[in-house]
């Protein structure tokens, strides 16, 4: 009797709990949905997870994914109906999208979570309301050279980036990095998905480049490294976020063995509470095999985990949860938020003028298959130093 | 002078997987005045249905391989009878519509099984490295697409010269009215047009899933940059598109060795085939092999 009232009250209490709508809209079909697709199961489950665990603080948010397929116009209609229906935050996706709906965000202040870590997302102007899970782009290729140049001091690398902002965003702080490491760039490639790099790899060889330093998606870069393997070629190749992570072993096979990566999330196969959890979660809500393997499934679930965070903050604080007070009341807690929602290496930390979460990256390097760290979870000063003067 | 050569080498035999891509393509338009928009979303069929037969049943690479040409060309015969059969006699507008709807039907379709969205490659079954000669390297992926366009582009000679169905598809390319009154079945080589077209891009798609992965839209991404290719080739010439494909492929290749570095973040590759398909339709408008259509008056 004492168990079908708990039952009973559980259940009317979800019935009775107020509603908050969350929206994702990112490219779950299109390109980059190889990404797209993991990340939106991941602002899914960690959804489900947080309304049946009891971490929304007596609400129940109304996790929407939407597939924008990579289409800018898309993500503004997706952004324009949660803001219409009164949603407090909001979780994107591209580069494109999210610079090109800066204005708005700042006009409406809406809190904006994308899953690009462009630094230009989180750059005057217009950038008070969206805030990066994860160290930028820029930081990752930064804490790469750093890196880079303890292993071969005055190296010789290249760049290899992406032909857009996503690719090229890190370029400008790369190069001041560069020059204060004793690292020259001997050239900037932007490179698109092609069927052979040997002119490209070729032309580095020519050049004595002894390292690539990829700002990339995993499948360009794992023809590049497949084609430098076959071409018997002495480069080292390095990636930032986007480049590596097990797509890449899964697409370069044992050519990826040493490739560099720096990421701020834990490899599923590591014995962490992190990725047991990340592990945990995708075998409660039955995801296959590759939606485990994805550093893509934790990403989402942080990027839902921070929304949700701040949601029940602003929630417990009395605060209004929707519509224009509800917005306010999100990003005023975004602004101090401090909290280990354990998907990464490292806290989310907000504050008026750090919109970066997870500070912290670790290098990890392929070896017999997998990814393992080489390094402690670090945060770049050399970063801070070349973009932002301090 | 050895990266010349590779260069010109390299850009040999991607060019011949553009052109083994363009085939279908061609084949299509040569047969029905079709241009089939839905053709990249042909190839990532074929590269998907080797991956899911290798990956989940087992089945060797080369049975796979079979099945998937198999496969892609009952694919392509059902398209043209469902979907381009009560079309015959409409706007080309129409036909072209329903061909951009169908590539979106497709990867719809690829997208609701566990396949779509991913990264895939196939198990190893080639040997490791490649073939070296006067300090120039192909790997063996690259080897066999040269080597399976060169088994298609015979093959397809061989079926239009000698055959009497092949024979009955130049008839209807040249002239669907006069063929028909002479008791060809258009319908019919339509029909197989399509499926021939079907087991080119099987081809296609399992040589480029096995030199840069299986995702569904780097595969399909493959089906668009062959326009260019046949556009210089001639849309309805089947060594156009081999030796097209070849000059795209050679040209992307002088350009990433010889004017990338000149132009601050590269990518001339992009750009440069274009221009000089500009140059070449600016004298040649219907493609180097096209069939010039004189209409008078």
């Amino acid at each position: 009797m004492k168990r079908i009232a708990t039952l009973l009250a559980m259940v009317l209490g979800l019935a009775l709990a107020q509603e908050v709508h969350l929206m994702w809209s990112g490219a779950i079909t299109g390109p980059t949905s190889d990404a797209g697709k993991y990340y939106a199961q991941g602002v899914e489950d960690y959804c489900r997870y947080a309304n049946a665990e009891g971490l929304t603080g007596g609400l129940k948010i109304v996790c929407e994914t939407r597939d924008d397929q990579y289409n800018n116009a898309n993500t503004q209609r997706n952004f324009e109906e949660a803001l219409e229906r009164g949603d407090p935050a909001f979780l994107g996706y591209s580069t494109g999208g999210t610079l090109q709906l800066k204005p708005l965000i700042q006009e409406v202040g809406m809190t904006f979570i994308p899953a690009s870590y462009h630094i230009g997302n989180i750059d005057p102007p217009n950038n008070d309301y969206v805030f990066l899970p994860i160290a930028s782009y820029s930081e990752q290729v930064i804490a790469l050279l750093e890196y880079i140049a303890k292993e071969k001091p005055g190296a010789k690398v290249a760049l290899a980036v992406h032909p857009s902002p996503f690719g090229r965003a890190p370029v400008p702080d790369a190069k001041k990095a560069a020059a204060q490491l004793g690292i020259k760039i001997v050239e900037v490639q932007e490179m698109t998905k092609g069927l052979d790099y040997t002119a490209t790899l070729k032309r580095f060889a020519n050049e004595g480049v002894e390292y690539i330093v990829y700002q990339n998606v995993a499948g360009p870069v794992a023809t590049m490294v497949k084609d430098a393997k076959r071409l018997g070629l002495n480069i080292k190749h390095a990636g930032a976020h986007y480049a590596g992570g097990p797509d890449l072993l899964r697409l370069a096979g044992d050519a990826a063995e040493g490739f560099i990566w720096v990421t701020s999330y834990y490899m599923p196969d590591e014995d962490v509470p992190a990725a047991a959890f990340v592990r945990k979660l995708g075998k409660m809500y039955q995801r296959p095999a590759d939606t485990l393997e994805s550093v893509h499934y934790p990403s989402g679930m942080l990027a839902a985990a921070i929304a949700i965070e701040a949601i029940k903050r602003a929630h417990k604080a009395g605060k209004p949860v929707t519509g224009d007070a509800g917005r306010a009341a999100v990003y005023q807690q975004m602004l101090g938020l401090d909290f280990d929602p354990g998907l990464a290496v490292g806290p989310v930390t907000y504050s008026k003028t750090d919109h970066v979460g997870v500070d912290k990256l670790r290098v990890l390097k392929a070896q017999g298959g997998k990814f393992v760290p080489v390094s402690e979870p670090f945060q770049s000063k050399l970063f801070r130093k070349v973009h932002y003067g301090k | 002078m050895t990266y010349f050569l590779q260069l010109v080498i390299s850009g040999l035999v991607v060019g011949s997987i553009y052109a083994l891509a363009a085939l279908g393509f061609v084949l299509i338009y040569k047969s029905s005045r079709v241009i089939n928009f839905a053709h990249g979303q042909f190839i990532a069929v074929g590269a998907f249905v080797v991956y899911a037969l290798v990956a989940y049943l087992g089945v060797n690479v080369w049975l796979a391989l079979l099945l998937s040409l198999v496969s892609t060309a009952l694919l392509g015969f059902l398209v043209e009878k469902l979907f381009l059969k009560p079309l015959v006699g409409q706007p080309i507008i129409s036909v072209i519509m329903v061909t951009i709807g169908l590539a979106s039907l497709i990867d719809g379709l690829v997208h609701l099984t566990p396949l779509g969205g991913g990264n895939f490659s196939l198990p190893k079954f080639l040997p490791e490295g490649g073939i070296a000669f006067l300090g120039v390297s192909v790997s063996y992926p690259q080897v066999l697409a040269v080597f399976l366009t060169a088994v298609f582009l015979l093959a397809f000679g061989w079926f239009f010269q000698r055959s009497t169905l092949g024979a009955a598809m130049r008839a209807v390319a040249d002239d669907q009215m006069a063929a028909m009154s002479l008791g060809v079945s258009v319908e019919h080589v339509f029909a197989l047009a399509w499926a021939a077209a079907g087991i080119t891009a099987a081809a296609a798609g399992f040589i480029v899933g096995t030199i840069s992965g299986i995702n569904l839209e780097g595969l399909v991404a493959i089906g668009l940059r062959v326009f260019p290719v046949v556009i210089l080739g001639g849309l309805d010439s089947i060594p156009g598109a081999v030796i097209g494909g070849i000059i795209i492929g050679v040209l992307e290749n002088l350009a990433t060795g010889y004017l990338d570095p000149l132009v601050p973040g590269g990518g001339t590759s992009e750009v440069f085939p274009f221009l000089v398909l500009l140059l070449v339709l600016w004298f040649k408008p219907h493609g180097l092999f096209g069939t010039e259509e004189i209409e008078r008056v």
